[in-house]
């Protein structure tokens, strides 16, 4: 069981030692991130073909002397350092050392170009580290350091270069941090209901307050890492402003695969649901679909437009979790893996496509498909798939997802009756992603060409691979979803379960490749070489040249419709960020209390004399 | 395998599809024709316009866009057509294929040929197809939802099944849906929706020949229009299909049963025909309004009603 140690402690002090190196030598520290993570892999890759074992890390008594007080104090770390190795913990931890090979590869020569981004690569590895470290410890307390440090290369990983960054790193950093508190709330209860911090050894029942409590605390912190409504506002900010591996590595793979990690846990390990959670946490799923994506619809910059997709995709894993039955787990897990290929992948295109042109709106953009065509059709994979569309990878997930809600409607319970209402919501939030990335594609990569674009390039191999071999997983988890990889990867961590419903995915890939096959022979067969190229046609009026018609007026008319012009114009005053609620309150009342503070010395005589009674009376009634 | 090929590409898949499709195409634009007191093309004109387009007309592909995907687009359009035609029309004509997808698979193949045109018209780069595209992607944005209530009270009647061949066989050994107070709800619902995935009067703001020129397909023509066309065609038989098998019972191929099963379809055709000779075309707000608001409303009724035992 060495791997399990070295899987966690390698990253991390290669990290540390990376910080003495020069920001000069970026490159050289890329390489040594880049190797580091595909030793990481392959450690991976053993775990997960060892037996589930919960291992005990006591390594540290053989360094000290039997009778040194220091012995005495560190005798019992054992218990603390227990790690739990089953085939969640090594399903998640293959994903992650994956997406770090893919990111660093990706930042070796991206990252590099960036100006004023300090010790990215020591914080890479550490957060590798610290998320296997979370992934594979079973001891709560342990899992919570990791899980504190993270929060912390969360915040390192972007760089505050002006106003609006540094505001955005602070909101991350301050969201993150109060979750985290919260979370130590809840870990305090466990401990007082169940007397052990082990996961493996926890069944907690969710039919006392205090079991409650517990379970809503931790819940908190796996929905402000995953990014789930009502925590979920530092991602659109975050991905505004953060290079693009930092977006791609962390809100994109890394913390959905352990906010949803924890949310497993927490609902098929520590916890046994009741019904009213179960509604509970269903209606936050639908919440965060539609909430985000309505949202997502109407931005200009399309980083953040990513940013509210990362939030809303959050939702149907939530809603998997919600059901609780072995195909909502299962859907949810799928759905997770799915999400971190994808819109890592669309964080890549759109850190390509910024680097290329240094623009992040979507009405300067537009016919970039001729200059960077393989950007192009990567991005087109990876839109289609988060939209669902079969039969891409994401069209699976949610295929199941749908199952495990109609599945779900059978049994009887207040959250099962109202199926109808999670399978249409899940479903209508599914097309308006498809309607936003239609913007998205389309004022990047279609229409007319900006003038100033002319002389824009495709981004070099290094960035092209990680994009390349991410689409074709895509393409293959889709076309191999319920043949091979389901059954594969899932049976292992659920249990076996049967697909309700019937999606053939193989066949109907293959089907796609004949049809085009056919749509090639039917032009063949036709007058096409018999073509000519002329200008668009507009009804026989002249034109200018940048006549076109603006992406980011597409959905105009859904912005200013009656309830949800209402909405919209609430949204973007934050009134649904919590973040800003609680400012504001804070604000507001420390307006109160520093009216007491009048500066006048009498004036804070008086409230130390009046304290001071206030105490003595207190003591002598007591 | 071969058999499950044999279904997609020949018979109930691609070409049968095709060909009835036009022929119902055909049908459609002789009895537009006698509405307007005119005497209308020949019922074979369809296969004449696809042929023509084919393998005389020269095609023009637009000078700003990206032509690859361009031209690509009908390409996709004809296979959500055909995925889709085949896993209807298996169960409808009582076919027991190993080859098979469930009630959501049909929703979302059915909603690849809208997205390919919305791609298609991006990829040429002019502005008017833009529009069109956008206005596409408004009203797929406001149908989906009624029609995937349309599906989940279907499945709500079907004993929670989402399999296409259980909702007929409920119909068959029970009653048709239609017979019932929300059926006919969920029908009525169910006919605007696919007049919208039709992109008929009163839902053809994306197209809007008379106003922008044919919008979305604005700069297709030749071969990638043929392709276009025979995809409308497939989808004039697949839509009114999913009708006859969601409401009607689905079709019966033996005896007397065989005009009853023509009667049903031509009955919807004719339903669809008359709806779109008889109104004028709605704006995108309108029509958004109309699904969102009034058939949301109306389904839900129907599903109320449904668990009522109504």
């Amino acid at each position: 069981m060495d791997e399990a140690g070295y899987i966690i402690l390698l990253p991390i002090v290669v990290g540390v030692i990376l910080f003495i190196f020069p920001d000069k030598v970026k490159i050289v520290k890329g390489l040594i991130t880049l190797i580091i993570s595909l030793l990481t892999s392959f450690f991976a890759i053993r775990l997960y073909q060892t037996e589930s074992t919960i291992v005990d890390l006591s390594i540290f008594s053989g360094l000290i002397a039997k009778d040194s007080l220091l012995y005495e104090s560190i005798s019992g770390i054992g218990t603390y350092c227990q790690l739990n190795i089953d085939p969640l913990s090594q399903l998640i931890t293959l994903g992650i050392s994956f997406f770090a090979v893919i990111i660093s590869i990706y930042s070796i020569t991206n990252i590099t170009k960036e100006k004023k981004l300090y010790h990215f690569f020591p914080f890479f590895l550490i957060t590798l580290g610290c998320a296997i470290g979370a992934v594979l410890s079973d001891n709560l307390i342990l899992f919570l350091i990791f899980w504190g440090i993270l929060g912390f290369t969360l915040y390192k990983l972007i760089k505050g270069y002006d106003e609006e960054s540094s505001a955005a790193a602070k909101k991350t950093l301050i969201l993150i941090g109060a979750s985290d508190s919260v979370m130590i709330i809840g870990i305090a209860l466990i401990g007082m209901i169940a007397d052990t911090y082990n996961m493996s050894e926890l069944n907690i029942s969710t039919s006392t307050g205090i079991g409650i409590m517990a379970f809503l605390t931790l819940l908190v912190g796996s929905f402000t890492k995953a990014g789930a409504f009502p925590f979920h506002t530092w991602i659109p900010d975050y991905t505004k402003k953060a290079p693009a591996p930092s977006s791609a590595y962390l809100p994109a793979s890394l913390d959905k695969l352990l906010g949803i990690y924890l949310l497993a846990r927490l609902c098929t390990d520590i916890f046994t649901l009741n019904q009213w959670l179960s509604l509970i946490i269903l209606t936050l799923g639908v919440t965060t679909i539609i909430i985000a994506v309505l949202l997502a619809l109407i931005q200009h910059d399309y980083k953040r437009l990513l940013g509210f997709h990362a939030v809303s995709q959050v939702g149907y894993m939530v809603v998997g979790f919600g059901l609780g039955t072995p195909l909502g787990i299962a859907a949810g897990l799928f759905h997770m893996l799915n999400h971190a290929l994808y819109k890592s992948g669309l964080f890549l295109s759109a850190g390509s496509v910024y680097q290329q042109t240094g623009k992040s709106d979507l009405d300067e953009l537009g016919g970039l498909s001729k200059s960077m065509p393989l950007t192009f059709i990567a991005a087109l994979v990876f839109a289609l798939s988060i939209s669902g569309i079969p039969p891409l990878n994401g069209f699976a997930s949610k295929w199941m997802i749908y199952q495990g809600i109609i599945d779900f409607g059978k049994q009887p319970g207040i959250a099962n009756q109202l199926w109808i209402i999670w399978l249409a919501l899940a479903v209508i939030g599914s097309a308006l992603t498809l309607a936003s990335f239609i913007k998205f594609i389309t004022g990047i990569f279609m229409g007319r060409r900006n003038p100033e674009l002319e002389s824009v390039k495709e981004v070099n191999i290094l960035m092209l691979i990680p994009k390349i071999i991410l689409a074709l997983i895509c393409i293959s988890f889709g076309a191999f979803a319920t043949g091979y990889f389901v059954p594969e990867i899932f049976f292992p961590v659920v249990g076996k379960f049967e697909f309700v419903g019937v999606w053939q995915s193989s066949f109907i890939s293959l089907l796609v490749v004949l049809s085009v096959i056919l749509g090639l022979l039917i032009y063949l067969s036709g007058n096409i070489k018999n073509f000519r190229t002329a200008d668009s046609f507009v009804g026989g009026e002249k034109w200018e040249e940048k006549a076109a018609f603006p992406v980011t007026g597409f959905y105009d008319t859904i912005r200013n419709a009656k309830v949800l012009k209402t909405i919209y114009d609430k949204a973007e005053k934050g009134w649904f960020d919590i973040y800003l609620l609680t400012k504001h309150l804070v604000l507001s009342s420390n307006k109160v209390l520093s009216k007491v503070h009048t500066g006048v010395l009498t004036d804070y005589a008086i409230w130390i004399f009046a304290g001071l009674s206030i105490m003595l009376i207190i003591y002598l009634s007591v | 395998m071969v058999a499950d090929l044999f279904y997609y590409f020949i018979y109930p898949g691609f070409l049968f599809t095709a060909v009835v499709g036009g022929l119902i195409a055909g049908v459609d634009r002789k009895i537009t024709a006698r509405v307007q007191f005119r005497k209308g093309p020949p019922v074979l004109q369809p296969f004449y316009d696809f042929f023509k387009l084919l393998l005389v007309k020269e095609t023009i592909l637009p000078a700003k866009g990206s032509k690859i995907t361009f031209l690509l687009a009908p390409v996709f359009a004809v296979f959500g057509a055909s995925a889709s035609a085949v896993l209807i029309m298996l169960p409808l004509l009582g076919i027991d294929a190993g080859f098979r997808g469930d009630v959501i698979v049909v929703f979302y193949l059915l909603t690849i040929p809208s997205l390919s045109y919305i791609i298609g018209a991006l990829a040429s780069g002019n502005p008017l197809a833009a529009i069109g595209g956008s206005r596409e992607m408004k009203l797929i944005v406001s149908y989906e939802f009624t029609f995937i209530l349309i599906i989940a009270g279907i499945i709500l009647k079907a004993e929670s099944s989402t399999s296409l061949y259980r909702i007929i066989e409920v119909q068959q050994t029970g009653n048709a849906f239609i017979g019932t107070a929300s059926g006919v709800l969920l029908f009525i619902a169910a006919m605007f929706c696919i007049q919208a995935k039709l992109g008929l009067v009163p839902f053809d703001m994306g197209e809007a020949e008379t106003e922008i020129g044919g919008g979305a397909f604005i700069e297709y023509s030749g071969s990638a229009y043929a392709l276009i066309k025979l995809t409308k065609y497939m989808l004039f038989f697949t839509l009114p299909a999913l009708i006859i098998l969601f409401f009607m019972g689905g079709v019966q191929l033996t005896g007397i049963h065989i005009l009853w099963s023509a009667l049903k379809l031509i009955a919807v055709i004719l339903l669809i025909t008359l709806i779109r000779n008889t109104n004028p075309r709605l704006k995108t707000g309108q029509a958004m309004r109309f699904f969102l608001i009034w058939m949301n409303l109306f389904v839900i009724v129907a599903i109320v009603l449904s668990y009522l035992g109504y």
